[in-house]
Formats: structure tokens, sequence, C-alpha cells
């Protein structure tokens, strides 16, 4: 019995112990100590993945002629520790007062619970396999689990579920089309067979490959023009569990580019292959839909009133972030890539959280209906301000060092393009974060808000943690670069020289232990100014400049509602919705096509058509011969 | 380098700055008054005005967070200023580089917003909106002119930068070397700024002068401060990157002032841009000047 | 070894003697046709190791073929023989209604005559009177419902399958006039004759004669009222059963007979035209019998397209999918007996049985082809089998099965979802039958111990469908002294 037996067994444990015992009271709590357990049992085998030696699985079938076996390889083990973190976090905060809330409300926070198990054995699955069939069959199990995830709400959030469903199983079966014909041409499944089968083909069948299996992770990831169902499906999804989904399960369709694109194939391959009467090429392509599902998505996101759409949107546009790094194929864009995934699990994870947090106390998550409850909910606050910041990139958080590493690799392979695409990204996300923290916390405490008290400290702990995570990994970011040589490593990619601190080289280095001092240090000093400088006043919210008029706490003086108007309306032409167009227009088409085949089966006689059919066939068949 | 050398440099850096910066808003008042056909201020105005507010008996905060607000505004402006190099000090430029300090630039804006953002006043959240769809513009040209840089120095590591062009004397200055991408550099340095025609986040008479609404006292005092601050980085950064640096402070306070000179003046005589139009204004010039630039460093490389 | 054919005299026998059984003892009347279905599978289990190594060919009365009548009897026939037996036996329709009950038992029990002498026969003239025995059965099962509808249904459904037997007399004619034989291994071994244009004719009208009951596209008009009017039950019968025998005649004839690439390429075009409109007609049903029929349709169309790919791969590939279908359909069809009628009267039913919503979600799942369910390892073999073949028509119907997943998955998604969707007062209309849940449980067991057991029977699956795709074989088997002209 390896590690990676104990592991996996592990988890089909906690499935089964959590489906049995879902409504019980403490079953929340004995998840999140499984949870626990597995990942102190993934820890376990962090010396050899440090090594790159793989963990491999004493497990295998074989099934109608397929060898199906499982490994624990660096790269598996880099998701797997990120999908643990974000399981024990979210099951932590579903087992405390929120589940208590939620189970009032109508909902059943065991069936989250039991969602969230599937979701962690088939992620661990997919993680580990070792072969296109065990890839396949996990990778389905994957988004069947996320469906499950998504729906356990019941009501409007079926609806996105279902939308969502429709392109998971689309992208399903472009990897099955895309497997099928590698069986075809080698008559096995195993990723040698794999890799050897990519020799010999030519660009046409290269392109074929690419589309099917970029495509179909690319709609997990949600990849521009695949992205459309990622938001409403994620921001639906209770609490925690948006958490989680927001945090590892879109990153699976990455770890699906990594494997098969970038570690199989090779990126070297796709720099080959050149698109048709351009002087582009593949990799150019995916540098740019990256690019776009950067900005875009961003940009979407700052126009939401409802702060976790204006999350899911966020996530999305990150997730552009590190597939723009990986592509870039040096070892600090990968690295940089690759530790996005990291920094951006923590502090998404963190501002999910916070927001669930608000909408415990207030019930509602509309921007416009909030404000004024940073003295209300201090911690909370706090932890929405690490995590936008983390979020926006901006030292001394981790989302800076990721976003610093993609910078340098792009400005170094000569980008610079799309090195202004990145810092759009970036920007939008400042202005897009500050308005959600600022319609949330800042401004003007309402006055059916005056009572709230903050959340209760087993809903907070998990908050100030992963906050301290956020911190901890911004002043020390060797720790996860540490992870990270291992993987780019088996991807065959150039590795990361990494520091503690950062990076040092003669173009340019960061260390962000310098950097964070530094920044403690004048905030330090502008404190002591600040506080020589002489007592102040605190006064009351409506002791304010309101242009000679009185203000009473009936009169509504907040500015929330289109905060950035400016850019709003200078934007509006180009934000013509026309991703959405493009699927509303599909779906007419079918719909269209469906309607003529539903009348196919409704005619009253049939045998009349069915003669009318044969003549024309005969003419035009024996016509032809 | 020794932990002495590196305190003593950490601390004179933001103080040199802040003197630089209190000459240069000294500067800007004085040219301002000739255009206006004033005298102007006399010398220490500058600092007298930062002492006056600090001690001012009334003054009001809004909370924690009010106060964080300044807090970060100016320890973030002195972080920053650790990290640009001096004639003779480089500071802390080696552990963080061209692009950090861009980002150490937000910092303080960032700060400012959350100060303002506990004001609870929405003159001041209209400015502070204004002040990022600003951001929003500028940043664009000047990370065009960032990877301009790096890419024809091929190194964002700021000493470096200065090294390569004091090596050559004044041909490989970067005003020679790229002079369509020094010209987007400056407009780009005044729009940075936030003075008119670029000062929307501000307007007095529309919103109450924004994010200041509700800023007296030492909060007042410190916004004072930070002004000092951003017009010097505004001027180093140029100075750094387009004119080679300074070997001494006989080179480099001339050059400074140099370029200040042309936003100052300018400023003056411009009304002053609606929300929108700045934007637009500058995502057409600057960043069309910046991207002709930046393909002619391409072109010849 | 007379087995197999007494399992096709015994049903027969009791069919025209149950109304004199009845009359005796009306519990033997009712219990009489179940016991012989039992007594059919039993049959069939005798004769199952005799298989193993060689078909068994069985002439009736002595006469030698070509002259005689002969049942070919190999793993792949006595599979369907056993399917048909325990599968009417598991939907037995007299269970469900007392006013008909014999003469419901007695059509029934003459299906299951036709349908394994589909599955048994060697030479076409007897398929053909085994095909009108089915239909002419069918026709009075479905319209046993009594009501309206599925009378009006059952009388469009005869004038499409009198046509199409019409058109299937005459292709059997054509093939006479080319050969002078009926025999399907002379007919193999005389397949020359047939490969010109008069074959191909022939072939063509064979085809549209069987596709009827095989749900074929030009003449699968009738399928969705039909299966809508008719007592679930029945409607099960005929989409999972009596589809695949009436495919079974279409295999046959492509393995031994019709040998010509323009015959399975006119497969492979009326396929993918059946999964195109069977599905995009499913998707806009708003009633769940309706979606099951066209669902049914579209899989159908899954299996010509997998039948038309030559060689042992394709009958492999076929052969999965049609067991496949044959397990999970009939179950769904079990379960709208209750959940039949509006999608928007669904909501409340996981409650009210929430076994039965449990098992139809796996059947839904195993249908759409999520792994590890069998489903998939079938729609796998087909894709494989496809894209082997290199052509871009083949290509082209691998997209389109994986696009009709898609659509597949779309709409039984919504079926779930209205399953599930949590109501303060379910309808008690919804609640299932103790004997549906029972049927929809085995078959969910046997979907999951497929599933644990595939590599076995997956080989054996092979070795069958090999041992079918065989032609030189069965023309030995039959002719073991060689051809007589």
């Amino acid at each position: 019995m390896t590690p990676l037996d104990a592991l996996l067994a592990l988890s089909l444990v906690t499935l089964l112990l959590t489906l049995s015992c879902r409504h019980q009271v403490w079953c929340g709590v004995l998840t999140t100590l499984l949870y626990g357990v597995q990942l102190m049992a993934l820890l376990f085998m962090s010396t050899s993945i440090h090594y790159g030696v793989p963990v491999p699985s004493g497990v295998h079938f074989n099934v109608l002629g397929f060898e199906m076996h499982w490994a624990m390889t660096p790269l598996a083990w880099f998701f797997a520790l990120i999908t643990l973190g974000a399981a024990v976090a979210s099951s932590w905060y579903a087992s405390t007062s929120w589940g208590r809330h939620y189970a009032a409300t109508g909902g059943s926070p065991g069936l989250l619970q039991v969602a969230l198990a599937c979701n962690v054995v088939s992620m661990l699955l997919l993680l580990c396999s070792a072969d296109l069939l065990g890839l396949f069959i996990s990778w389905e199990l994957v988004s069947w689990a996320s469906f499950l995830l998504m729906a356990s709400a019941g009501g409007a959030a079926v609806r996105h579920a279902l939308h969502y469903l429709v392109y998971a199983v689309a992208g399903g079966m472009a990897v099955l089309a895309g497997i099928a014909l590698v069986y075809v041409a080698t008559g096995s499944l195993s990723f040698d067979a794999f890799v050897a089968s990519l020799s010999g083909l030519s660009a046409g069948r290269l392109w074929l490959l690419l589309l099917l299996f970029g495509g179909g992770f690319a709609v997990k990831m949600g990849l521009l023009p695949l992205h459309l169902w990622q938001a409403r499906a994620y921001a639906d999804t209770p609490g925690p569990g948006s958490a989680f989904l927001g945090a590892i399960s879109s990153r699976m369709g990455l770890f699906g580019i990594l494997l098969v694109l970038v570690q199989l194939a090779g990126l070297a391959r796709f720099a080959g292959l050149v698109l048709p009467l351009t002087p582009f090429t593949a990799l150019d392509l995916l540098a740019w839909v990256a690019a776009f599902t950067i900005i875009l998505p961003t940009f979407t996101a700052l126009r939401q009133t409802d702060a976790r759409r204006l999350l899911a949107w966020h996530g999305i546009g990150q997730g552009g972030y590190m597939l723009l790094g990986v592509v870039m194929g040096d070892a600090l864009g990968s690295a940089g890539g690759l530790m996005h995934v990291f920094n951006h699990a923590t502090y998404q994870a963190a501002l999910f959280f916070s927001v669930s947090a608000v909408v415990y106390r207030t019930g509602t998550s509309d921007l416009d209906q909030l404000g004024g409850l940073v003295t209300r909910m201090p911690i909370s606050f706090t932890a929405m301000l690490i995590g936008i910041i983390g979020l926006a990139g901006l030292p001394p958080m981790n989302g800076f060092v990721s976003k610093w590493l993609i910078y340098q690799s792009l400005i170094r392979e000569g980008h610079p393009l799309l090195f202004i695409a990145a810092v759009i990204g970036t920007l939008g996300t400042i202005l897009s974060v500050y308005k959600l923290i600022h319609n949330m916390f800042l401004g003007q405490l309402r006055v059916e808000h005056e009572h709230i008290r903050e959340a209760p400290w087993s809903m907070t702990l998990p908050m100030i943690l992963l906050s301290a995570v956020v911190f901890a990994t911004g002043y020390l970011p060797g720790l996860v670069l540490r992870w990270i040589a291992p993987v780019q490593r088996e991807l065959g990619l150039p590795v990361l020289d990494y520091t503690l601190g950062g990076y040092q080289s003669t173009a340019g280095s960061l260390d962000m232990i310098w950097v964070v001092t530094s920044m403690l240090g004048g905030f330090a000093i502008g404190a002591v100014l600040f506080y020589a400088g002489g007592r102040a006043r605190r006064v009351h919210q409506l002791d304010n400049y309101a242009g000679g008029h009185f203000l009473d706490a009936a009169t509504r003086y907040q500015y929330s509602y289109n905060f950035y108007p400016a850019l709003t309306r200078l934007a509006a032409p180009l934000y013509r919705d026309s991703f959405q167009w493009l699927e509303s227009a599909l779906v007419s088409m079918l719909q269209l096509a469906s309607a003529g085949a539903q009348g196919i089966y409704r005619s009253v006689h049939p045998s009349l058509y069915l003669l009318a059919a044969a003549v024309i066939a005969w003419l035009v068949w024996g016509g032809g011969h | 380098m020794g932990w002495g050398s590196v305190l003593l440099e950490v601390t004179l850096m933001p103080l040199l700055a802040f003197a630089t910066g209190l000459l240069l808003v000294l500067m800007m008042r004085r040219i301002r008054a000739r255009l206006e056909r004033r005298v102007g201020p006399p010398f220490f105005q500058p600092l007298y005005d930062i002492l006056k507010l600090y001690g001012k008996r009334v003054q009001i905060s809004h909370g924690f967070i009010h106060d964080l607000g300044i807090i970060m505004v100016v320890g973030g402006y002195i972080t920053v200023e650790m990290y640009l190099p001096m004639p003779g000090m480089d500071g802390l430029a080696a552990h963080g580089d061209l692009i950090t300090l861009a980002y150490l630039m937000m910092v303080p804006s960032l700060g400012m917003a959350l100060g303002v953002g506990q004001c609870a006043n929405p003159n001041g959240s209209i400015g502070i909106s204004r002040a990022l769809m600003a951001m929003l513009g500028y940043d664009i040209p000047f990370m065009l002119v960032i990877v301009a840089a790096a890419t024809l120095y091929g190194t964002t590591s700021l000493p470096d930068i200065i090294a390569a062009q004091q090596g050559g004397g004044m041909a490989t200055w970067g005003v020679v070397t790229m002079p369509v991408m020094a010209i987007a550099g400056l407009v780009t340095t005044h729009v940075m700024l936030a003075k008119e025609p670029f000062e929307t986040y501000v307007a007095p008479a529309e919103i109450a002068t924004g994010p200041m609404v509700e800023m007296g006292g030492k909060f007042m005092g410190g916004l004072f401060v930070v002004q000092a601050f951003q017009v010097y980085t505004a001027g180093a950064l140029y100075t750094t990157l387009f004119l080679g640096g300074g070997t001494s402070w006989l080179e480099f306070l001339p050059k400074l002032c140099a370029v200040m000179f042309l936003p100052f003046a300018i400023t003056v005589l411009f009304p002053r841009f609606k929300a929108g139009e700045g934007l637009l204004w500058v995502w057409k010039w600057p960043t069309a000047i910046a991207l002709l630039g930046l393909a002619l460093i391409y072109l010849r490389r | 070894m007379n087995a197999p054919v007494l399992m096709f005299a015994l049903p027969l026998l009791t069919a025209f003697l149950l109304p004199v059984i009845d009359r005796l003892s009306g519990l033997a009347g009712r219990w009489i046709g179940p016991l012989v279905l039992v007594g059919n599978l039993l049959l069939g289990a005798l004769a199952w190791p005799h298989l193993q190594d060689a078909p068994l060919v069985l002439a009736m009365g002595g006469f030698r073929p070509p002259l005689g009548i002969v049942f070919y009897v190999d793993r792949m026939a006595m599979l369907f023989a056993m399917g048909v037996a325990l599968g009417v036996l598991l939907l037995w329709p007299a269970w469900a209604q007392d006013k008909d009950r014999v003469r419901i038992s007695t059509l029934t029990m003459v299906l299951v005559t036709a349908t394994t002498g589909l599955a048994l026969s060697g030479d076409l003239f007897n398929l053909f009177v085994c095909y009108e025995l089915a239909a002419i059965s069918s026709y009075g099962l479905a319209a046993a419902g009594g009501s309206a509808a599925a009378g009006a249904a059952t009388l469009r459904y005869m004038v499409i399958s009198s046509f199409g037997s019409a058109l299937m007399l005459i292709g059997i004619a054509l093939v006479y006039q080319a050969t002078g034989t009926l025999n399907l291994a002379q007919l193999a071994v005389l397949s020359d004759a047939l490969a010109g244009p008069q074959g191909l004719i022939a072939f063509i009208f064979i085809l549209l004669g069987a596709g009827v009951k095989a749900e074929l596209f030009p003449v699968n008009a009738w399928v969705p009222e039909v299966y809508g009017a008719a007592a679930q039950r029945v409607a099960g019968i005929l989409a999972g059963i009596v589809s695949k025998l009436a495919l079974l005649i279409i295999v046959r004839l492509l393995v031994l007979v019709f040998r010509q690439p323009e015959a399975q390429q006119i497969l492979l075009v009326l396929g993918v035209l059946g999964v195109i409109t069977g599905e995009l007609a499913a998707w806009r049903a708003q009633d769940l019998t309706r979606m099951l029929a066209c669902s049914s349709i579209g899989q159908l169309g899954v299996m010509f397209v997998a039948f038309s790919i030559p060689g042992p791969a394709g009958v492999f590939a076929g052969l999965a999918v049609a067991l496949h279908h044959m397990l999970v359909k009939p179950a769904l069809f079990l379960l709208a007996e209750r959940w039949g009628g509006a999608l928007t009267r669904l909501p409340g039913a996981a409650q009210k049985s929430p076994l039965a919503a449990a098992c139809f979600v796996l059947l839904a799942l195993s249908l759409v082809g999520i792994p590890p369910l069998p489903g998939f390892w079938a729609k796998f073999l087909v894709v494989t089998a496809a894209l082997g073949q290199g052509t871009p028509a083949y290509a082209g119907a691998v997209a389109v099965i994986l696009a009709a997943a898609v659509i597949e998955a779309s709409y039984l998604a919504r079926v779930a979802a209205h399953l599930y969707r949590r109501v303060t007062q379910p309808l008690s209309a919804n609640r299932q039958t103790r004997a549906a849940v029972t049927v929809a449980t085995c078959a969910s067991a046997a979907l999951v111990s497929a599933t644990l057991w595939l590599a076995p029977l997956g080989n054996s699956l092979q070795v069958t469908a090999a041992q079918a795709a065989d032609r030189d074989s069965y023309i030995h088997n039959v002719f073991p002294q060689g051809v007589q002209p």
C-alpha cells in the first residue's frame, strides 16, 4: 500500500462517511478533520515529490485491453495541495454557524458536504491519472461532481448549473474525440504512446488535437469564448461551495492543459505550428486568448452590482494570467503562472468567505444595498482588504509576486502588447475591487445595519488563517516557489532559480523580504509622523460636509450606484454582449433545427413525405451514377 | 553594503526626497504666480503650510481606517523613495526593480482611497472614483514607457539603467536614444501629477475638493507631504529613465527642475477636463505616441 | 439439441392455447405466459454452453438447407433470444391491466415467438414471416390501451408498417429473382449476383421494410406517437427489444449478403440523420414519454452507424450499444409509466420515490455515456471503430454522435432537475409502483455489475461479435460439405 493508495482510500472513506452521516449535526466537523488528515497524507509524500520522484499507486486495472494506473507527480501534488487546502477551508466554513443558517433557510448542508467530498475524490483521481483513459473518466467525474455542487442549492442555481453542464459535457466530448483519435493512431491510450504518435503528425492533425484537447480543457477553465457559464454558476453556489469552486475547480482545466499540451506534447511543438496565412503560431493564439480572458471578464466584473458575481468574474479573468505565464514557456513566466494558481486560491477563498459572512449577517450581497460595515465587521473587512490587495496584485501580498514574475517574463520574451494587456487587467482589477470594498465596508452605514455584529469566530477564523497565508507567502514567496520547481522540471520547462524572497538576476530582481519589511517600516514611520501630529477627534458619520444641509439617518448619503460612470459610458459601446449574442444565436439555430425535427415526427401523413423523399433521393443518387 | 549604510540610506533618501519635493512645490507655485503676474510665496512657504496644518487644534477623524489611509499614503511614498536611486545612494533598488517601483506607487493611491472611503462623504467617493479612473488612464502610457525602457536597456534594475546612461555620456541618454518615447513620458508625467487639465478628481466647485472634503489638520498635512513626494518621484523617475539620473546633486537638481518646468507651466494655462474626456484624451494621444515610440524601438532592434 | 426450436415453438403454442387454459383456470391463465418465458430462459441457458465452440444449425423437419427452413443459432442469436425472454418477462404487460388480459397475453406470446424467430432464423422467408407476426402483434399491443390516441397512433403505425412490409416483400422478391434462393448461407455464397444495382435496390427496400420496426430514419415517424399513446410497458418492449431484433435482420444481411460499400454508406447516412433528428426532437419534448421515444430513435441511429462499419469491430461496437440500450430503455419506459405526462408535473417526484429517482439518474448517465458506466464503453467502441475507418464521412458521423451526447445530457439533466426539485406538496401520482422500482433497481444493479465485470463481459462480447461477423464460418456451418447449387 503506497502513500498514494492511502490518500485515495482516505478520500473514498471520507465520501462514504459523509454520505452516510450527512444529516448529522457534526458531519461538517468530521469532514474537515478528514480533509486535514488527507492533507497530512499528501504532505507525507512531499520529500519524494521534491526530488521529482513520482509516487505510484498499487492499484491498476486492465479494461478491454486498456491499462489504467495512477501516480502522484509533482504537478499533481501541487494541485492536490491546493485542492485539499481549499477543501479544508470550505468544509470548515460550512460546518460553522453558516451551515446552521443555511439549513434554517431551506438548504441542505449535508448535501453540500457530500458534493464537496465527491469533488475532492474525483479531483484527486484526475490529478493522479497516468494514462489517457483514466484521465477522461476522472475528467467526466469532476465535471459531474461540480454540477452536483452547483445544483445543491436548488432553485435558480439549478438553471445555471444546467447551463454549465451543457458546456462541460461538450468539453468532455471534445476531449473524448481527441483521445479516440490518439487511440486510432497508436492503438494504445498510454501517455508514451501519445507522445510517440505526435512526432509524425501533420500540421492539420496537430491543430485538430490542439483544438480538441485545448478546447475541452478550456471550457472548464473558462477561457474566452467558453466562459459564459462560469460567473453565474459559481456565484449562485452556496457560500463555501463557491469558494471551493473559484479556488480550484476551474484550475482543473489548467491542469489538463499543462498535462496534455505542455508536458506530453511540449510547447515547442506548438511554437512551430503556424496559423495558415498569418505569421502567428499556435502559442501566439493561446497567449492572446489568455490576454483577452484577462481583460474582458475583468471589465465585466467592474460592471457587476452583486458582490459574488463580481468575484466570480474576477476568477475567470485571473485564469488568463495563469495560462499566459505558462504559455511563455520560460522559467519566470511558468513559475509565475503556476504560483498564481496557488495565490489565487488563497485570496479568492478569503474574499468569498468574507462576502459570505456579510451575506450571513445582512442577508444581501447587493453592493447597492450595503455600506459602512467596517465599524461593525472589522475582521471581515481586514480579510477582504488583504484579499483585494492580493487579487489586485499589489505588494506586500502574494499576488504581486506571481504577477511580477509574469510581467518580467513578458518583457524578457519581448511581448510588449501582452504586457500591456496584463497591466490593463491589473488596473481593471484594482478599480473593481475598490468598488467592492467601498460599497460593502466603507461609506455610510445604513440604519438597518446599525445592529449588525461581526460574524462568529468559527467563521472568521478560516478567513484570518487564509489572510495570514496570503501575507506570509507574499513575505516569503520562496516557500511556494519551492513546490513549483519540481513541477517545472516535470513539465519540461526551464526551472526558476528562486530565492526565499523571490528572484535575483542582473536584469531585475525582486526580494519580497526587503520590499515587505521596507513597506512595514515606511508605514511605521508614517504612523509615527501621524500620531505625533496631535489628537484627532472621532466624529459620527453624519457629522459630514453636505453643502450646508443637515444630514440625518434617513438621508442616503452614499455613492455606490454606477461607481465608475465615465468608464461605463466609454466602454458601453464596446460591451455589446457579443459572446452572449453568439451563444444565443447558436441556441436559436439549434431550437430551429429541433423544431424541424419535431415537425418530422408530428406529421400526419408521413407516407406521402416518405414517398416524395424516396423519389427525390432516387433521382439524385440514381442521376449521379 | 553593511547594515549601517543601508539604514542610513533608507533614512536619508525619504528625507532628501521630501526636501527636494518641497523645493519643486515651491517652484510650481512661483511659476504659477509669475504666469499670473504675481510674486509668489516665500522660499519656506510649502514647509510652513505643512507645519501649520499639523499644528491645528481641531482635527476630525471618521474612524481608524481614515487614519490608516493617511498613514498608508505617507508610509507608502516613504517606501517608494527607498527604491528610487538618488545621486550617490541606491537605497534598496537592488532588491526591487522598476516594476516593483511602479506597483509600490499604486499603494499610496489605495491607501488614500480607503481613508476617503471611511469619510462616508459621496464627494470624496466620487473624487476617488475619478482618481482611480484617471489612474487607469495614465498607467497605460506609463507602462508602455516602462516596457520600452526595459526593452531598450535590457534590464529593469534602476541602478543598471542609470549606469547604462552615465557610461556613454549624453549620447546614451534616453532622451536621445528614444526621443518619441521621451515625449510620451513627459506627457505621462504631467498626467500622473494630476494637475490641470487632469485634475478632475479634485474639482473644488463640483465635488468640494473630492477626496480632501473631510481632510483637515494633520490629515491634510499628510496629503501636502505626499504632494511633495509625488512631484519629486515623478520627476526623479523621468530623470532616471530618460536623462541619465545624476552623478551628483549639482547635476540631478537642475535636471529635475528642467523636467518639471514644462508640466508646471502648462498646468497654469489650462482648465480642467471633464471626467471621461481626460481619460479618452490620455488613451488617444500619449498612448499613440508611446506605441509609436515602442514600435520604433522594436524596429531598430 | 432442440432447445432453440423449443424456444420458438413453446411460446407459439402457448399463445394459441392461452384462451383455452384461461377458461379452464384463471390462475393458470395468469401465470402460464411468464412461466413459458422463464422456461425459454432456462432453455437458452441450457443451450449456451453448446455454442462456445461452434454455432448450432438446426434444420426443421430434417429438410436440409437450402430447401428447408434452418435455424442458425450462434452466440449473438441466442443472446438476443434470451434477451427477448428476459425483457418481456420483466415488462410483462398483462400484469398492469385486467380488462383484456387474455388477449394481451396472447399477443405478447406471439410477439415473443416472432422475435425469437427473428433472432434464430437462417433464411429470408422465415425472417419475413416472423417480422410480419411481430408487426401484427405489435399493432394489437399498441392499441390495447383502449384510448383514442392509442387507436389513432396505431392506425398511422399500421400504414407506415404496411408500406414497409410491402417494400420488404418486393426486396425479397428481387433477391429471389437474382439468386433463386432465400437461404442466408446460400445467398452469402451467391452474393456476387447481388453486387450490382439490382442488389442495391433490393437492399434498400429490405432496409426500409425492416427499418420501420428498427426506427430507421425516414420510416420512424410513428415512433413518438405510438410510444406516447401505448401502455409504457408495451413501449418499453417495442423500443427496447423489438427494435433490436429488426436491426438484427439488417445486420445479418450486411454481414452475409450485401457487402458493397454503397449499402454501408446508405446505412451510415440514415443512421446519422436518425441521430440528429431523434436527439433534436427529444430536446424539445415537453413530456417524458415523447422524450424517451425520440431518444431511442437517436440511440438506434448510433447503432446503425456502428453496424455500418465493416468488419468485426463494427459488429462489436453495435452489439455493445444495442445490448446496453436493451438494458436501459425498458427500465426507463417502466419508470415513465408513472412519470409520463408533462415534465412540469415531475417536481417532487424524488421526494416520493427516492430510489426510483436515483435509478433514473444512473440509467440516464449511462445512456448519455458517462464513464465508467457501460454506456460510455459502448460509445467509445463506436467512436474508435468509426474513426478507425479514416474517411471524412465517418469522422463527421463521430462528430454528430458526440454532439448528440451533449444534447442528450442537456435534456436528461433537465428531467433529473425536475425530479429533484423540492416542493412542499409532491404529487402522490408521482410515487412509483413497486414493480417499476424493482425493475429499475435491477437494471441499475446490472449496470453497476457490468461496470465492475467489464473485462470478462467485454471479452465475451468480442468473441460473440467476431463469430457473428465471420461470413465464411457461417457458410461452412450451414453447408459443411460445400454448397449445393
